[in-house]
């Protein structure tokens, strides 16, 4: 045979070949899965309008591999009790569980998950079109990587342990309607947003921004939204107290003026009733989770659907938005981690987030975010893109001991500034011992 | 020992044993995790020996003792009107008339809801905006109230929680011990001039003390166990106003990862039911009438 006509030959099999390629990659996702077909991934969830939309979706993964799942839906403030007891135990129920971003450090330090890079370079579980850098890169660094710099924040030694699935990072949400009434512009800085709360309430009748309050967990994320973009840190570099610093204090200050001139009850709001509150027209302002978005139009639960308009988390000494919100991981002592894993995975992949996020979840991928159906559906959206390059990934410290600090130290200080017991320079100074106590008990400060 | 009472013990004995198993041993182990510092999520053989460190911070930090406090205010405000609204329903609904038992089956309702459930409940009640009790005030011209944001009214919302679910115990209580009554008493009194008032402080309710004895203990320990209602109401907010023992203690091991801390906590919570307990037995004495007999 002639060069040329081997050549030729070589030529067409070789388009041949990758012709069949698809259907060989195919083949190999059906591969995939076939070993952990009939097999049930048991999965801790918590009640939250994420999880909601995922399991509209989950019907489709089990009738794509045959892989059935089971949902364990729980209040998310018992989440983290279930899953130290289930995760603790020699062979625990969970296959995979809903953490929220606060745990991973001590999730990790516990050794109760699975790190995951070894599955994702496993031949016979990785799926080759995941394209792991499509994920938002401050949501995955976020819930997903331990071991970096601080712990918790990318660096040598980060590894991965979870990967993010609604995860959410804050947005300002207002009422087009009532700001063209009286001619409000949707503020972009902090002075501009001090400027019309007391304004705007006058004026409207109504609370000016909507906001969490109760004590514990829920005052002191309030506290950080503003914390943050106002230049302030809880700790500093060497892990002492910095909380009670300018920033912290003016933070304190402005969360107590929202608190006056939002809606009544905001000491005592979680989540729920600042979400309702602003849903419900009884306050012109939101400035809080991406959840939102997913709520505002659905007639069920919200009074103004085509009212709202969407804008930066305003600037204050710099832009920097909330990194949080919820990952899924594998514990370490799941019975079926590698159907898992093909859940987590399928879950997370650029297919499955759009669907999720057409039925109301929040997107996790930065395809998603530009793709033009969900533009349609969610023109909103746009604004979200532009959010996600303002996410702070060290919004708070996301270590073991951040729950007792969050919710025993720092939540009563701030509920305590917030029905005014004291002041914010009071409840902030006098909460540096115990925190401080808390960081030696911790190792982090020298006993 | 002589056969009956031989005989008397061996059908008492089972009982006995299940008892002292299920209640000792639960009460040994926790105070012996009080010795120990082991964090949840950790296995038993890392928990580490810290001898009487867990009950000095119980016994000296001084959030413990404020949670103590804010339990005992609970407790004895709560109780008291539980014990005399319970009592007082019992008495007007005592007649034996048609309709009766519908009202009575009515009245024990709230004791059947799941504590959550409650707590839930009465959250969406006091809410500031949409609750129907600020509803209720509006149309008497009261104005709303953020029951949940400010402290002595968040303390007053869970006391008025907790009365409306366990009233009906109270109430059901002192109904089955108004039926063990004897009437010709009450017909005998009456016949000699005495009005409702004196039938019911100086005979009734004096012949149904070991009843109110019982109902009383019972109320308090629930009372110091409250925990679920808190919880949801206001998880120990605004600040630390509502923050009982029980809550404080859910908070040490949960979210403080501190097992043997909260252990040493509850032992405290323990002795101080207990001995209230005690006093309360001491006081009315339940038996006194059939030592008596003896």
């Amino acid at each position: 045979m002639k060069r040329r006509e081997l050549i030729k030959a070589g030529g067409i099999a070789g388009i041949l070949a990758a012709a069949q390629f698809p259907l060989i990659r195919g083949a190999w996702a059906q591969d995939r899965y076939a070993k952990y077909r009939g097999q049930t991934v048991v999965m801790n969830v918590p009640a939250h309008p994420h999880y909601d939309a995922m399991a509209k979706i989950l019907p489709e993964f089990t009738a794509q591999t045959g892989i059935k799942v089971e949902l364990d839906k729980i209040a998310m403030g018992r989440m983290k009790d279930k899953q130290l007891l289930e995760m603790s135990k020699p062979q625990g129920d969970y296959d995979a569980v809903c953490y929220i971003v606060m745990w991973k450090g001590e999730y990790v330090k516990k050794n109760l998950v699975v790190e995951l890079e070894p599955y994702f370079k496993n031949a016979a579980l990785a799926d080759p079109n995941y394209d792991i850098k499509d994920i938002v890169t401050g949501y995955l660094e976020n819930l997903g990587l331990v071991g970096g710099k601080k712990g918790y924040l990318p660096g040598p030694g980060a590894k991965l342990y979870g990967l993010p699935y609604g995860a959410e990072t804050s947005v300002l949400a207002y009422r087009k309607d009532i700001f063209d009434k009286h001619g409000f512009k949707p503020p972009q800085n902090y002075d501009d947003l001090q400027k019309i709360l007391a304004p705007l309430k006058a004026k409207e009748g109504i609370g000016a921004l909507t906001s969490r309050g109760q004590a514990g967990h829920q005052c002191v994320h309030a506290w950080l939204l503003h914390l943050n973009p106002l230049g302030g840190e809880v700790f500093d570099d060497h892990w002492n107290a910095s909380f009670n610093k300018k920033p912290g204090i003016d933070a304190l200050k402005l969360l107590k003026e929202i608190s006056d001139t939002g809606p009544a009850g905001i000491p005592g709001y979680g989540q729920g009733e600042m979400i309702n509150a602003f849903l419900q027209g009884q306050a012109a302002m939101y400035l809080d989770s991406i959840l939102i978005m997913g709520q505002v139009n659905d007639p069920a639960k919200s009074k103004i659907a085509g009212k709202v308009g969407y804008a930066l988390h305003p600037k204050g000494v710099r832009y920097a938005s909330q990194s949080g919100g919820l990952g899924l991981a594998i514990p370490k002592n799941a019975k079926n981690k590698d159907a898992a894993f093909l859940l987590l995975q399928w879950l997370t992949s650029k297919s499955a987030d759009l669907k999720v996020t057409k039925v109301g979840g929040n997107a996790t991928r930065m395809s998603t975010l530009g793709d033009p159906d969900i533009l349609k559906q969610y023109p909103d959206f746009a604004i979200l893109k532009e959010q996600l390059k303002y996410v702070e990934p060290d919004w708070r410290p996301i270590i073991a001991e951040w729950d007792e600090i969050n919710i025993q130290a720092l939540g009563i200080a701030v509920s305590e500034a917030l029905t005014g017991k004291k002041s914010p320079e009071e409840a902030l100074n006098g909460m540096v011992p115990k925190v401080t106590d808390i960081m030696k008990r911790g190792g982090y400060l020298k006993a | 020992m002589n056969s009956n009472t031989r005989t008397a013990w061996l059908f008492v004995a089972p009982a006995t044993i299940i008892m002292v198993v299920a209640c000792l041993y639960p009460v040994i182990s926790a105070v012996r995790l009080g010795f120990f510092e082991w964090s949840m999520g950790t296995p038993w053989s890392e928990a580490r020996w810290s001898g009487w460190t867990s009950f000095q911070i119980a016994f000296t930090e001084p959030s413990v003792w404020r949670s103590l406090w804010t339990t005992l205010k609970f407790a004895a405000v709560s109780v008291s009107a539980e014990m005399v609204l319970g009592i007082a329903l019992a008495l007007a609904l005592e007649a034996n008339i048609r309709g009766m038992a519908f009202f009575r089956s009515l009245f024990i309702l709230p004791m059947m809801v799941a504590p959550i459930a409650v707590g839930l409940t009465w959250r969406y009640l006091y809410d500031a905006q949409f609750g129907l009790i600020n509803a209720v005030l509006g149309v008497f011209g009261v104005a709303a109230q953020a029951w949940l944001a400010e402290e002595s009214l968040a303390f007053a919302a869970i006391i008025i929680a907790d009365i409306w679910q366990w009233t009906p115990f109270v109430f059901i209580m002192v109904v089955a011990g108004l039926s063990n009554v004897d009437a010709s008493v009450i017909e005998a009194a009456r016949i000699d001039g005495a009005r409702w008032w004196t039938t019911t402080m100086r005979i009734k309710l004096p012949m149904i003390a070991d009843v109110l004895a019982i109902t009383l203990v019972m109320r308090l320990i629930d009372a110091f166990r409250v925990l679920e209602v808190i919880y949801v109401l206001t998880f120990g907010g605004p600040g630390e106003s509502t923050e009982v023992l029980s809550l404080h203690i859910y908070k040490t091991a949960f979210i403080g990862q501190k097992l043997g801390a909260a252990s040493a906590i509850s032992v405290l919570l323990l002795a101080v039911v207990m001995a209230l307990t005690w006093l309360a037995l001491r006081l009315s004495n339940p038996l006194k009438d059939s030592e008596g007999d003896r």
